[in-house]
């Protein structure tokens, strides 16, 4: 077994060039913060800093051992893997912060935690590679330049505030990151395309009856109301103003019909772990489902067709930053930002990429990926060779191309974000009424 | 007893041996029940929370049908549960004390039914989804033996998966201390039942029965506190199908919306007190404790 | 034990089927975990078995996909020690006290029964709460004992109520009246009569602290304990592994409790000496 966070990475030259590169872009980190209790010089800075350590929190899709250990060694600290799942992260972050240094938070969730003020911004000037990040991100534009559906918590929305001490979010961006942005995806459904034997193609499928009880939504109330309102949308049903931020009737509405459905016997299950998404389709119990990408990829790697269909009615997007967390100050400060930095040269976005997720800053994953990868998982390309996962398991076949097409297919097209709503206490009321009818 | 010397230590000897647990449960349960209770009648925006006395949360979760259909949901499942567990703690427990003679049979079979609840609840109840699945295991057996020729739905996802796994993770809890006070019945009680021409079932419900009455209260205890405080068996096992009020509650609590989820705690705690309350009416356990 | 062995009726054959039955229902659905953690490379949570192998077992071991695993193990084990220690000594002095009539014991036994029932993330986030206003870090040894304790005592303390059933005291009267002192009759007396009882207490101790997880999740600070290790595993981790991990942990629990009882036997082994030496 691993012990995740050891200094005791033999260090390559390169390994050494990286690092020392890092020690100076926080000295220079350092010059700049010129007020924050500064006791000597940078040369002593540059020694301490191998005795700090990062706590760093987060789900465990993006909280790797491996990316901490490949991190400590590269910039000489120690960096603390903690996994924590989303919504005790929320909690933990609010309510116990000097259990954390840095927390891997999803965007949705800014809308609460950042109010709480536990978590200081990021100093987008700070952030090297900040400039080489995807529009997507950081200014909430589409690949051809038009602005990407507002519809839930878009990135960009929640991304920026105007000063230091703000609790409203700033329209356009600024100099103050919320948090820094990492990695993302596009959400669909998955289907037994074998079971079916026909196209899908819209959302509305999953009410189909032809899919009577087999069929499955996420028993997560914020999402799943998102993937039932894609669902009720697509069939013509309902039209909201926006999915994302449902007015209560818009909610009472959405919810009666669900009931109605499940009472019809329209649902199999309703999951609430990843794994449960995936015995569900390997075990035949659905044809159609909410599913996120790596659960389709598991039920694929046991020889089960299974496809992550994209839709005509667009992706349910969704993303992850990096939040440092208000009591770092001094030499943890810049640890934080020199891991932050880090973060973005491309090692860890190629790891990411080998699960199925998109980095904040393509270009410097991208050419961490062979050609191979970057075909599949980029570019839409057919493998010439077998996928690999990033712990070298075989993932796909060669000859295999990617659900839903390249980077752009797939990220271009997404119809809503996974959000909070205004009314999420009503809806949490109501979705705990259709989950016990 | 008052005439010995030690008397005076013997009335504070208790408080002395208590101490420890009491300090504990006042730190760990009774200043975080506190804080809950107060945390009841603040105010929330989903983030922060206000403190300011309101009613809101109690009246929101008092007249909200759910929390009706809530509590119904969750009694049923526990008394459903109870019911079973009874019987299958008493039985067994009978069928070791009073049938396997031999002490050392008697320990081994007593350790055999204990020696599951040293593994993981959680795996032990997820090991049940392979076996009651449409494609599972049972469903198989079933088809091949020409039972059925569809599968069956309702043996997971649904109220009979939740119900059988808790008795498959709870009837422990009946079994310990039912066995424990039945093995201290004197057998030659019962001998001197049946000399005097009792039946089998005149000793059952005379002698034996009263005298596990201890045992079966203490386990109806875990039984119904476990299943009405259980929200992860309800959500896995009903396949998200049914609603218990903690599983419904945790909703609540990952948004952050404290105070209503912990007005509904207290709701709950009155209402399992009143349980234990009940229990503890028809069988004075302590009193059974003293000499 | 020689009790004479009457004649077994039918209500013994009876008896012995349901009792078989329960003992299958018990150990069936864990035993598909145990198959099936041997799976072959390719195969998956469910059946059907696609060759055997110890590969899943190997890759837990040595592949970096689990992350903190073997840390995470040693937490548990860790506090399920202190949890067992401090559950059976705790929970053998309330045991005690809770024979007399006493001030306050209403209240202590209500306290335990809530702390059974109250939500476990609501109690958790009570309890770091405390810890922090205290000025403590929130840490597994501390708070997160803190958080087990809040489970287990109430458990051991209704256990311990189980064992004193119609406890008979004129062991320990006779003692004291013999001029023993107060904590001769506890070691030499009360501590060997409920030692068997205590055994049971102390295991339930360790697992329930080693099973527990929703007071914990608020409560450890920056170190999770196995349940939240592999609960979060469960987000990308699908593979036969899982059953590996639950094989190799009731292995565990299995060593724990034989461990426990090896060393009653030899406890009544010694006892069953002494009384032979006192005949």
């Amino acid at each position: 077994m691993t012990q995740s966070g050891t200094q005791s990475g033999k260090k390559t030259p390169a390994d050494g060039l990286t690092r020392r590169r890092f020690l100076q872009t926080s000295a220079a980190t350092a010059g700049a913060a010129a007020g924050a209790g500064v006791l000597g010089a940078p040369m002593i800075w540059a020694q301490e800093l191998k005795d700090v350590t990062l706590n760093w929190a987060g789900p465990s899709y993006s909280v790797i051992a491996d990316i901490a250990e490949k991190a400590s060694a590269d910039l000489g600290f120690n960096i603390v893997p903690q996994t924590v799942e989303s919504t005790a992260l929320m909690a933990k972050v609010v309510n116990q912060p000097e259990t954390i240094d840095i927390a891997d938070l999803e965007f949705w969730a800014m809308q609460k935690v950042w109010r709480s003020g536990q978590v200081q911004p990021v100093d987008v000037a700070k952030i090297a590679n900040w400039g080489m990040m995807t529009p997507l991100m950081r200014e909430g534009k589409n690949f051809d330049g038009s602005d990407l559906s507002r519809q839930g918590t878009m990135p960009a929305e929640v991304m920026y505030i105007a000063a230091a001490g703000d609790t409203e979010f700033a329209a356009s961006p600024t100099e103050l990151a919320t948090i820094m942005p990492t990695i993302y995806n596009a959400d669909t459904v998955g289907i037994r395309s074998d079971l079916i034997g026909r196209p899908i193609e819209s959302w509305a499928e999953l009410f189909n009856p032809e899919f009577k009880g087999k069929t499955a939504l996420v028993n997560i109330p914020q999402i799943g109301i998102m993937d039932a309102a894609m669902a009720l949308e697509a069939m013509g049903e309902v039209t909201y103003g926006d999915k994302g931020n449902m007015t209560t009737e818009e909610i009472d509405l959405t919810i009666n019909r669900l009931i109605e459905l499940k009472k019809a016997g329209q649902f199999r299950a309703f999951w609430s772990t990843f794994d449960e998404s995936v015995n569900l389709m390997a075990g035949g119990e659905v044809v159609i489902q909410s599913m996120w990408s790596p659960a389709v990829t598991a039920v694929k790697s046991r020889g089960i067709q299974c496809t992550y269909q994209g839709l005509k009615e667009g992706y349910r997007g969704w993303g992850l930053g990096m939040g440092l967390m208000g009591h770092l100050d001094g030499i943890k400060r810049d640890a934080g930002y020199a891991f932050l930095n880090w973060y973005l040269t491309g090692w860890q976005g190629a790891f990411i990429a080998r699960q199925g997720y998109y980095s904040s800053v393509p270009d410097t994953a991208k050419a961490n990926l062979s050609a191979n990868e970057l075909g599949y998982w980029y570019e839409g390309k057919a493998a010439t060779e077998d996928i690999l996962d990033p712990y070298g398991a075989v993932m796909d076949k060669a000859g295999a191309m990617r659900d839903g097409g390249s980077f752009e297919a797939r990220m271009g097209n997404v119809g809503c974000w996974n959000t909070v709503m205004d009314e999420e206490r009503y809806m949490v009321q109501r979705w705990n009424e259709f989950v016990s009818a | 007893m008052s005439s010995r010397s030690s008397g005076g230590v013997s009335r504070l000897s208790p408080y002395l041996q208590v101490a420890p647990l009491a300090l504990i449960m006042l730190a760990m349960v009774g200043i975080p029940i506190g804080t809950v209770i107060l945390l009841s009648f603040w105010e929330s925006d989903g983030i922060a929370v206000f403190p300011t006395f309101t009613w809101q949360n109690y009246a929101e979760v008092l007249t909200s049908p759910l929390t009706l259909t809530l509590f119904l949901n969750t009694l049923k499942y526990a008394l459903i549960t109870l019911a079973a567990t009874i019987l299958i703690g008493f039985t067994c427990s009978y069928f070791l004390v009073f049938h396997v003679r031999n002490l050392k049979w008697q320990i081994g079979l007593f350790l055999l039914c204990t020696i599951p609840f040293w593994t993981s609840n959680v795996i032990r109840m997820v090991s049940w989804i392979p076996f009651l699945g449409r494609e599972g295991l049972f469903n198989q057996l079933l088809i091949g033996a020409g039972v059925i020729d569809q599968p069956l739905d309702v043996l997971l996802y649904s109220d009979f998966a939740v119900v059988l796994t808790y008795i498959h993770l709870f009837t422990l809890f009946m079994i310990v201390p039912i066995f424990n006070s039945m093995s201290k019945i004197n057998p030659s009680l019962i001998e001197a039942a049946r000399d005097a021409g009792a039946s089998p079932w005149q000793i059952l419900t005379g002698v034996i029965i009263p005298l596990s009455k201890t045992g079966i209260a203490l386990g109806a205890i875990f039984v119904v506190t476990l299943v009405m405080g259980d929200f992860f068996v309800v959500r896995v096992m009903s396949g998200g199908q049914s609603a218990s009020v903690v599983s419904a509650m945790k909703n609540n609590i990952d948004q952050l919306f404290y105070p209503v989820a912990s007005a509904m705690a207290v709701l709950l705690v009155v209402v399992v007190l009143m349980m234990v309350a009940a229990i503890l009416r028809v069988v004075d356990i302590r009193s059974e404790l003293a000499r | 034990m020689a009790q004479s062995s009457t004649r077994r009726g039918a209500d013994f054959y009876l008896l012995a089927g349901f009792f078989a039955l329960f003992v299958i229902f018990l150990y069936g659905p864990m035993l598909m975990i145990f198959i099936l953690s041997f799976q072959g490379p390719t195969g998956g949570l469910t059946f059907p078995m696609r060759g055997v192998s110890t590969h899943w077992f190997q890759d837990l071991w040595s592949s970096s996909r689990y992350g903190d695993l073997g840390g995470a193990f040693r937490r548990s084990l860790g506090l399920g020690v202190l949890s067992l220690a401090v559950t059976a000594v705790v929970c053998l002095f309330a045991g005690l006290a809770f024979r007399r009539r006493f001030w306050g014991a209403g209240p202590i036994f209500y306290l335990s029964i809530i702390s059974l029932v109250v939500p476990g993330i609501l109690l958790g986030l009570g309890i770091s709460q405390l810890f922090q206003l205290m000025g403590f870090r929130l840490s597994w040894w501390l708070s997160g004992l803190g958080a087990h304790l809040s489970w287990t005592l109430p458990f051991g303390l209704l256990i311990m109520f189980a064992v004193l059933n119609r406890f008979d005291g004129s062991w320990e009267e006779a003692a004291r009246d013999a001029g023993a002192r107060s904590w001769q009759v506890l070691r030499l007396v009360t501590v060997p009569i409920l030692f068997p009882g205590l055994i049971a207490v102390a295991l339930f101790g360790f697992t329930l602290s080693y099973d527990e997880m929703p007071r914990s999740l608020l409560t450890v600070g920056g170190k999770n304990t196995l349940p939240i290790e592999i609960s979060n595993m469960t987000t990308n981790v699908t593979t036969p592994a899982l059953y590996a991990i639950g094989t190799v942990t009731s292995l565990i629990s299995f060593l724990v409790i034989a461990a426990a009882f090896l060393a009653i036997a030899i406890i009544q082994k010694r006892r069953a000496r002494a009384r032979r030496g006192a005949d």
